[in-house]
C-alpha cells in the first residue's frame, strides 16, 4: 500500500503530525466536497516514531483552488462537509482573490504558487492583515525536488513572500505523493534559510507555526476560541423517570 | 536580497572553550568540570603509539558501572519522600528521560545535587500549575518553560505546602509518565536497591557497550603543551586538534585522495605518522565519577616511559538532555552537541576543550 509506506516514511524521518490534503479545483465541473477520511480507516495502526513513544498523529486538510469570487461561497455554507476538516487552505489565483483571502475568508492557510511565475505581486497591507488574523502562508518544496525550473520559481516566489512578510507566519510543507519526495524536518528547516528565513523562523516554519495552524483550525469549531460545545448523548431511561415527577408536581399544584 | 545570502554564509552559532592547566596543580578544575557535566552518553579515549591496553586501564574500562532503564515511570515517584530519603540524600542519583526530544516533547532530569529539572512545552506548563521560567532559547513567543524543583530543600518535607503542591500537580493535575535512565552512585550500601525499589515497574539493568580498535598508519598532529594557539611550523592549535579528533572518530580518510568525494579534510601540519593508535569507545549512561577514575588512570599511563606524547579523552553528552554543565540550559536547534575533550600530555599538563551548539549557554 503506497499510502501506508508514505506514513511510515514520515514517522521514520521524525515528523510527529501529518496532514492529509484533499484538493478541490473549482475550474472543473461540479465539484462536491467529500467527507474527510478518518485516519483509523486508512491504517489499522499508526506507525510509532522511532526515538519517541507516541504514534504519529494524522489530521485532515482541505485545499480550495479558487480562481473566481463565486468559488468562495462554499466556505460560508454551514451544512457542507467543510466543517469536518481540521485545516482549511485556499489557493488564490488572482490578486483580488488573494486580497479577499487575507482580509475576509475564514481559512487557516494561504498557499503560494511555486510552479509558475507569480501572477501578482504581494503587497504589504493584505499580508499584514493576514498575519494579524492568524493566517499562515504555505510554501511547498516537493515541486522543487522534481524539476529545476520549478526550483527557480519556488525560490524566487518564496523570497518575495518572505521579503514582504518579514519571515513571520510562514510554513514549509511538502505535497508529497510518494515516500521518495519527503525530506527530514531539519533539512526542510535548512531549506527555509534559502528562502530568506532566519534560523529560528526556519525552525518555527516546521514546528511551532504548524501547531498554531492546528489550534487556529480548532477555533473554527468553537465560539471565538473560548467556548466549545459538544452534543451530550441523551440517555433514554432518564426521560421515563422524569415524567412521573412532572405529573406529581402538577397534582401538587 | 543580500540578507539571505549573508545568512547562508554564516554557520550556526557554536562555542568552543579551550583551557590549559596541570593535573596536579592545586587550583586545577578538571575534576569539577567532569563532575559538572552530569549526563554522558559516550566516552572515547585515544592512545597514540599503543598496541595493547595496559591492565589497570582495561580493568577501569570494563568496570564502568551499570545503569537502569525504567519504562512508564510516573514522574511523581521521583518526588516521593521514600525515594528522596533512600537515594537522593544518601548518594548521587542521576535520572534522565529516555526517548524524548528536547525541542518537541517534555523532558525531565534529576541532577546529583538533588534538583529535578523539567523542560516542558507551553501546553503542559499551563496545565501543570508549577512555577517555572521561560526557556532562554524560545524566542518572542515562548514555547518552552523550565521548572526547577529542589528535592533536598529543607522546606520540601511531607507537611509543607510546597511539597503538597508539587505532588498534587505531578500526580493529580497532569500525571506525566516517562521512560527513565537511572543510575545511583553511593559509597557503602548495596547498589542493587534501585532495582528492588522499582521492581513494580518494568526495570532492566544494562551494561555500557565497549568497543576497542587499533588504528594503523594514522597521521597525527604535533602538539606543544605550552602553545594552545599553536606555533606555525612547530605545533598545531587546539581547534585543529579538535577537528582532527572528530575526523578520526568518524573514520574519515585523512589523506585527501583525488578520487574521494566524501571528504577533503587533511591532517593539520605539522604532523607525524604513527604506526598504531588504540581507540576505545564506551556507550551508555556513564557517571562522572567513573570518568574521573578513567582520567586518573590515563594520567597514570605516563608513570612509565611511553612513546606517546599525549593521550585524549572525549566525552559526549546526550543531545536531548535539558542541562549541559551544572544547570546551564541545553537546547537542540539543528544539533544538540555538548561535549568535552581532555588532552593529557606526558608532563601531565592538560588541555580541556568544551564545545556546545546553538541553543546553549556558554560552558563554565
Amino acid at each position: 500500500m503506497s499510502q501506508s509506506s508514505l506514513y511510515n516514511q514520515n514517522a521514520k524521518l521524525g515528523y510527529s503530525t501529518v496532514a492529509i490534503n484533499h484538493v478541490i479545483d473549482f475550474k472543473e465541473k461540479k465539484q462536491e466536497i467529500p467527507k474527510p477520511i478518518s485516519p483509523s480507516e486508512l491504517l489499522p495502526s499508526l506507525p510509532i516514531i522511532p526515538g519517541k513513544l507516541k504514534p504519529i498523529k494524522i489530521v485532515t486538510r482541505l485545499t480550495l483552488v479558487v480562481s473566481d469570487p463565486s468559488h468562495c461561497n462554499v466556505l460560508r455554507a454551514t451544512s457542507s462537509n467543510i466543517r469536518l476538516y481540521d485545516i482549511i487552505a485556499v489557493f488564490p489565483k488572482t490578486e483580488k482573490l488573494f486580497h479577499v483571502a487575507c482580509t475576509n475568508l475564514d481559512v487557516d492557510l494561504i498557499c503560494i504558487s511555486v510552479t509558475e511565475k507569480l501572477p501578482f505581486y504581494f503587497r504589504r497591507p493584505p499580508v499584514n492583515m493576514a498575519i494579524d488574523r492568524g493566517i499562515y502562508f504555505e510554501v511547498l518544496y516537493t515541486p522543487a525536488i522534481k524539476d529545476s525550473t520549478m526550483r527557480r520559481y519556488t525560490i524566487s516566489n518564496a523570497l518575495s513572500l518572505v521579503q514582504i512578510c518579514k519571515g513571520k507566519n510562514v510554513i514549509i510543507s511538502s505535497a508529497a505523493e510518494r515516500p521518495l519526495e519527503l525530506r527530514g524536518p531539519y533539512d526542510v528547516a535548512n531549506l527555509g534559510l534559502l528562502f530568506g528565513l532566519s534560523e529560528s523562523d526556519a525552525k518555527a516554519a516546521v514546528s511551532t507555526n504548524c501547531r498554531a495552524i492546528l489550534l487556529h483550525g480548532e477555533t473554527r469549531k468553537t465560539a471565538c476560541g473560548v467556548v466549545y460545545t459538544m452534543k451530550k448523548p441523551q440517555p433514554v431511561e432518564e426521560e421515563e423517570e422524569t415524567l412521573p415527577a412532572c405529573k406529581r408536581a402538577k397534582t401538587q399544584v | 536580497m543580500s540578507a539571505p545570502l549573508r545568512r547562508l554564509r554564516e554557520t550556526p552559532r557554536h562555542l568552543l572553550v579551550c583551557e590549559r592547566s596541570h593535573v596536579r596543580h592545586e587550583r586545577s578544575r578538571h575534576a569539577a568540570r567532569v563532575r559538572g557535566h552530569a549526563y554522558n552518553c559516550r566516552v572515547s579515549f585515544l592512545i597514540p603509539e599503543c598496541g595493547v591496553l595496559p591492565e589497570p586501564l582495561k580493568s577501569v574500562t570494563t568496570d564502568m558501572g551499570e545503569y537502569y532503564l525504567v519504562k512508564n515511570l510516573p514522574l511523581h515517584e521521583l518526588v516521593a519522600q521514600e525515594f528522596i530519603s533512600a537515594f537522593v540524600k544518601t548518594g548521587s542519583c542521576y535520572a534522565l528521560t529516555y526517548n524524548t526530544r528536547i525541542d518537541q516533547d517534555n523532558t525531565a532530569a534529576l541532577l546529583p545535587t538533588g534538583k529535578l529539572i523539567l523542560s516542558v512545552d507551553k501546553d503542559t506548563y499551563e496545565e501543570l500549575g508549577l512555577q517555572g521560567r521561560p526557556s532562554r532559547y524560545s524566542g518572542k513567543k515562548v514555547m518552552r518553560y523550565i521548572i526547577t524543583i529542589d528535592l533536598t530543600d529543607s522546606a520540601f518535607h511531607s507537611d509543607s505546602k510546597k511539597y503538597k503542591r508539587v505532588l498534587w500537580a505531578l500526580r493529580d493535575k497532569k500525571p506525566l509518565e516517562f521512560d527513565f535512565l537511572l543510575s545511583w552512585h553511593h559509597t557503602g550500601a548495596d547498589g542493587s536497591t534501585l532495582m528492588s525499589y522499582f521492581s513494580k515497574h518494568q526495570i532492566q539493568a544494562h551494561q555500557p557497550k565497549i568497543t576497542f580498535s587499533t588504528l594503523r598508519n594514522l597521521q597525527c598532529p604535533v602538539l606543544c603543551s605550552n602553545e594552545l594557539q599553536g606555533k606555525p611550523e612547530e605545533s598545531c592549535s587546539a581547534q585543529e586538534l579538535f577537528e582532527w579528533l572528530g575526523a578520526v572518530f568518524s573514520n574519515v580518510e585523512l589523506d585527501n585522495k583525488s578520487f574521494s568525494f566524501v571528504s577533503t579534510y587533511c591532517c593539520p601540519e605539522p604532523s607525524t605518522m604513527m604506526d598504531q593508535a588504540y581507540l576505545c569507545t564506551i556507550t551508555g549512561f556513564i557517571l562522572p565519577e567513573k570518568i574521573i577514575q578513567l582520567l586518573d588512570q590515563l594520567c597514570a599511563y605516563f608513570d612509565e616511559p611511553k612513546l606517546a606524547q599525549w593521550v585524549t579523552l572525549t566525552v559526549h553528552g546526550f543531545a536531548d538532555s535539558p542541562v549541559s554543565w551544572r544547570e546551564n540550559e541545553h537546547g537542540f536547534q539543528k544539533g544538540g552537541e555538548n561535549l568535552y575533550n581532555f588532552v593529557v600530555f606526558r608532563s601531565l599538563d592538560y588541555w580541556l576543550q568544551m564545545a556546545v551548539g546553538a541553543n546553549d549557554d556558554c560552558p563554565p
